[in-house]
């Protein structure tokens, strides 16, 4: 009886498809919205590209019909409905920009399906551990090259690849969840049942402390010479979250926090741009910042402030005058003009996202599976928690992107394949329950 | 006519919001019913296999208790271990059966006594085919559906 009750749902994906149907009425009024308001700016891009993009979702969903994937059916409307948002915002806000973005919603789409198809045994990836840390480590120092190197907007976290230039930063983030992953798996149980403790705190022997030092220097060198505290922020941060989940042993976790921590004090003290960020952040209304690096963030304020409960409405605030609004500020953007409302929203699709991955990491079979999933559901949390913390004043801004939404290249293929590997886990363990083909 | 295109106007804009609100209800909807699924199909008596006990020893299982298998189980003395085997002659860690590929596998974890698959001691990975029997210590265990 309860096995038939199962079966029906494991045929098609009509969730899926259902909950497609409603990012695409979304897109639409979005879409619809932003024009009307902008009849003077009216190009016929704007109405293509929401229609090219929802014909792009709608294959996705194909695809996987197609090669009967099993598996979650949740995390790829969510993913198209925070791209979908992402777009409006990009028409309402850059227009000119548009075509790039819709592009690259094509490139990570591709992505997408090539991390559902190719990796055929996902548990293999463990195998190749210290491969992926070596390639992460080299993306991470890639920017600090001189010849492909870039810095903009006083971080130099990019690389130059023809014409445009990539954030490396993107792909290792997702590189050092699967090394971790695979890492923590192997050495759990030392880290987790030391021998020696001093109090209530273990200790471990001083090789395995090596890794989480080692984390700590790469996550303090990018801090200061890439001058990006949103990835330190995010990469000690996945770390040690992972870290906790896999032992169980909050004093890691803490012993991390307070590392991070004073670093971050030494930083302050020794180094211009993070002072100048710490300042910003505290006292952005002072004569002399005013109008110099706290115009964004005072101008975002506004914004917010403009907002409202429900919002001035798609298209008719001013979130034109935050520079950089569409990668640094489109969270405020979105809240001014669907107000208290849209943005609570939007954070709600984030937390979905998020529990949804912790759900899938629950259910799978193996520790590196578990660890993984988490890791990768983490990241996404952790980032829109910076950046969205960073929008309303609550923390230092940095130069993270909102996850999905903001203008972006890299972060959207990323992010997109990160969907990708959470739902090939999620594959896993429906066939492992006996859920999926029988 | 344009004030009813600016009614019109709002009328979109807090369309856009309703939907967005909507859409987040569906997914929560949706979430809620995938996980009373996963939860009928967890719920279910049967796991992915058993391992039902042939011979042992006093202290250990009974004959015929039914040890349900998951994907990956550790066998050995040691209570860290998936299924745990009371006999001295079974080390700490004995060996590893597992579900992969379709198929079921068992590997000897570096056991003191070995780990033998129908009279034959496990040299490495070997398939394991329901039926065959898993002999570890003094505890014979076989695999079954």
């Amino acid at each position: 009886m309860r096995a038939q009750a199962a079966v029906p749902l494991g045929r098609g994906r009509f969730t899926e498809l259902a909950l497609l149907i409603w990012v695409a009425t979304i897109a639409i009024t979005g879409f619809v919205a932003v024009l009307a308001t902008e009849t003077a700016s009216f190009r016929p891009t704007a109405v293509v590209v929401p229609l090219v993009f929802l014909a792009l979702m709608l294959s996705l969903h194909v695809f996987l019909v197609g090669i009967r994937f099993r598996g979650d059916q949740i995390l790829l409307p969510i993913a198209a409905g925070l791209t979908a948002i992402g777009l409006v915002l990009v028409q309402r806000l850059a227009s000119d920009l548009l075509l790039q973005q819709l592009s690259w919603s094509i490139i990570a789409a591709g992505a997408f399906a090539a991390t559902i198809l190719v990796p055929r045994d996902l548990t293999a990836l463990a195998r190749y551990k210290w491969t992926w840390a070596l390639l992460g480590v080299l993306l991470l120092v890639a920017p600090l090259l001189p010849v492909i190197g870039r810095e903009i907007n006083g971080a130099r976290i990019w690389i130059k690849v023809g014409p445009g230039s990539i954030e490396p930063w993107e792909a290792v983030k997702i590189l050092l969840v699967i090394f971790f992953a695979a890492y923590l798996e192997e050495y759990r149980e030392v880290l987790s049942h030391a021998q020696r403790r001093i109090g209530p705190f273990p200790v471990p022997p001083v090789p395995y402390l090596v890794p989480i030092v080692a984390m700590w220097v790469i996550a303090m060198l990018v801090m200061v010479f890439e001058k990006d505290m949103g990835a330190t922020v995010l990469f000690f941060g996945i770390f040690l979250a992972m870290l906790f989940l896999a032992t169980g042993e909050a004093f890691y976790a803490i012993i991390g926090l307070v590392l991070l921590v004073l670093g971050g004090i030494v930083a302050y003290q020794l180094f211009g741009h993070v002072q100048a960020r710490v300042d910003t952040w505290l006292r952005p209304f002072d004569e002399d910042l005013r109008f110099g690096t706290g115009y964004q963030l005072i101008q975002g304020l506004y914004a917010l402030a403009n907002g409202g409960l429900i919002g001035v409405g798609l298209g008719n605030g001013m979130p034109d005058r935050i520079p950089i609004v569409w990668s640094d500020f489109v969270f405020d953007a979105f809240a001014e003009e669907a107000g208290l409302a849209g943005a609570i929203a939007l954070l709600a699709l984030y937390l979905v996202f998020l529990y949804r991955g912790m759900l899938i990491a629950l259910r799978a079979p193996t520790m590196f599976l578990q660890l993984l999933a988490a890791g990768l559901s983490f990241i996404v949390a952790l980032q829109t928690l910076v950046i969205v913390g960073g929008n309303l004043r609550l923390i230092p801004l940095t130069g993270i992107t909102l996850p999905f939404v903001a203008y972006g290249g890299s972060s959207l293929v990323t992010n997109w394949m990160l969907v990708g590997i959470l739902m090939r886990v999620s594959q896993i363990s429906d066939r492992m329950r006996g859920g999926g083909p029988s | 006519m344009e004030i009813t295109f600016a009614i019109l106007l709002w009328g979109v804009r807090i369309l856009f919001l309703v939907l967005l609100y909507l859409f987040l209800i569906r997914v929560f909807s949706s979430l809620q019913r995938s996980l009373a699924t996963e939860n009928d199909i967890a719920a279910r008596p049967s796991g992915l296999a058993h391992l039902v006990v042939q011979r042992t020893v006093r202290g250990a299982f009974r004959v015929g208790d039914r040890l349900p298998l998951r994907a990956v189980n550790g066998l050995g003395r040691d209570a860290g271990n998936d299924i745990v085997i009371n006999d001295e002659a079974a080390s700490a860690r004995h060996a590893l059966v597992e579900f992969a590929d379709g198929e079921w596998w068992v590997e000897d974890a570096g056991s003191t006594n070995g780990t033998v698959v129908n009279g034959e001691v496990v040299r490495s990975r070997e398939r394991l085919q329901y039926g065959d029997e898993l002999a570890i210590g003094r505890v014979a265990l076989r695999l079954e559906q």
